[in-house]
């Protein structure tokens, strides 16, 4: 019964929109003014309209712009250890001593991350069967992430930097003292740079690099800026640090194995 | 017979209404029109599709024989006789038009003729007149436009409807 009034009315709001479409042909076809304003009217309206869907499209595909963006991050990152590998051999051959250096990379995604505990970890979305090993570092463009700690077919289960337990070997400035760097377990970017001699030289604002010592990253990472320092026990400067690592909004990281891994930890053996 | 007068008077107020566009050009304040109102009193046992042909048919001829712009009359006219029924419906309630009953300014009283009138003539001046300005005039000009028109219009209607209403003629 409903349907039965319905399709009349539907037919009477066709002819009406009809007929106005009719009158609206006539008067841009009549009249220039009114041409010109309907122009402006239905720029307008493509201007609004469209330009607002495209907005939205534009949002929703940021996800892939984001991808797209880490996959180029991740090459470029390659790249640039090549280029380091390659600088490191050349010293090596004109030095006549052999390179130890030589890093696979493997692009992932942390599909979890926990930041409001002691002992943070992160979970990726590759494992051994895409190549990720343990003991393999964690990196962005901004610094180190973490430590693979565990690995299953396609997942790795890995140490945050945020964790208490772990250290990372690193060096102040290019040419600085090394020490150890942990998280001061209170702020996101917040680290202190610990066992830093007192008598070597510091100034707040030197940049920290990664040593190259731990195996697990290469050197000259940079990871933050060394900030206000404090005197242990009248032997050692102990370094506020603030990372370039932003953990609140990390995704796409690059883990890292040093190839060479296993040969230099049989030495230690 | 009936139907036959009202239709010849529809002609008449036609021809009247090209008279008016033609020659009324006193102010641009006034744009005065009673096409609306020969709209709203066409018998309602007219089908509602004819009606909006109706309307647009008068439109036309309107702009075609008078200085007017091809279109403009259609366009303001056409919202009209689609709005028609639902403006009786809520001017003088459901029975009208279940009935298929004229409204008469006798029957139904000249405040609800009235405010039926300053309804159909506020949408048709509303399109009309913002059209007819396509942005070029101020709101100002076009407000103080509109409300001119509806008074003279309302007013011109009011006479236009006791040569339409079928009542008058028995």
């Amino acid at each position: 019964m409903k349907r039965q009034l319905l399709l009349p009315r539907f037919l009477l709001l066709a002819v009406f929109l009809l007929l106005e479409a009719a009158s609206l042909y006539l008067l841009n076809r009549n009249a220039e003014l009114q041409r010109t304003w309907m122009a402006q009217g239905s720029h307008w309206f493509m201007e609004k309209v469209w330009g607002a869907s495209q907005s939205v499209r534009n949002y929703y595909s940021l996800a892939e712009a984001n991808r797209q963006l880490a996959l180029e991050n991740f090459a470029l990152q390659e790249q640039l250890l090549r280029c380091q590998d390659q600088l490191r051999s050349q010293y090596a051959e004109d030095q006549k001593v052999d390179s130890l250096s030589g890093y696979g990379v493997i692009p992932a995604e942390v599909i979890k991350i926990s930041r409001n505990k002691q002992h943070n970890y992160l979970i990726l979305n590759r494992g051994f069967a895409d190549g990720v090993q343990e003991k393999s570092g964690i990196i962005t463009h901004n610094g180190v992430v973490g430590i693979v700690d565990a690995v299953s077919e396609h997942r790795a289960f890995a140490f945050s930097f945020q964790n208490s337990d772990i250290s990372i070997s690193v060096r102040l400035g290019k040419e600085g003292s090394n020490g150890l760097l942990v998280w001061d377990g209170i702020h996101d970017n917040g680290a202190i740079l610990k066992e830093i001699p007192l008598q070597n030289h510091y100034q707040a604002g030197d940049t920290v690099f990664t040593s190259g010592h731990s195996l697990m990253f290469p050197p000259d990472i940079p990871l933050g800026v060394a900030g206000k320092a404090k005197v242990v026990n009248g032997a050692t400067h102990e370094i506020e640090v603030t990372l370039f690592q932003d953990f609140s909004s990390v995704r796409f990281v690059t883990v890292i194995h040093n190839r060479d891994m296993e040969e230099i930890e049989g030495f230690e053996l | 017979m009936k139907r036959n007068e009202f239709w010849k008077a529809y002609i008449l107020l036609l021809i009247a209404q090209l008279i008016i566009s033609n020659y009324f050009h006193f102010t641009p304040f006034v744009m005065l029109s009673i096409l609306p109102v020969m709209i709203l009193s066409v018998p309602i046992r007219v089908n509602r599709f004819s009606l909006l042909f109706l309307a647009f048919g008068s439109g036309l001829l309107v702009d075609w024989l008078s200085e007017g712009l091809l279109g403009l009359n259609a366009l303001a006219l056409v919202p009209v006789a689609y709005a028609r029924d639902s403006v009786l419906r809520m001017v003088f309630g459901n029975e009208l038009i279940a009935r298929k009953e004229d409204f008469t300014v006798t029957s139904n009283g000249l405040a609800s003729v009235t405010m039926a009138i300053v309804m159909v003539q506020t949408l048709f001046l509303i399109i009309y007149i913002w059209v007819d300005s396509a942005g070029s005039r101020t709101l100002l000009f076009n407000f103080g436009r509109f409300m001119a028109s509806l008074v003279a219009g309302v007013l011109v209607s009011l006479l236009t409807l006791n040569v339409l209403a079928t009542e008058t003629r028995r």
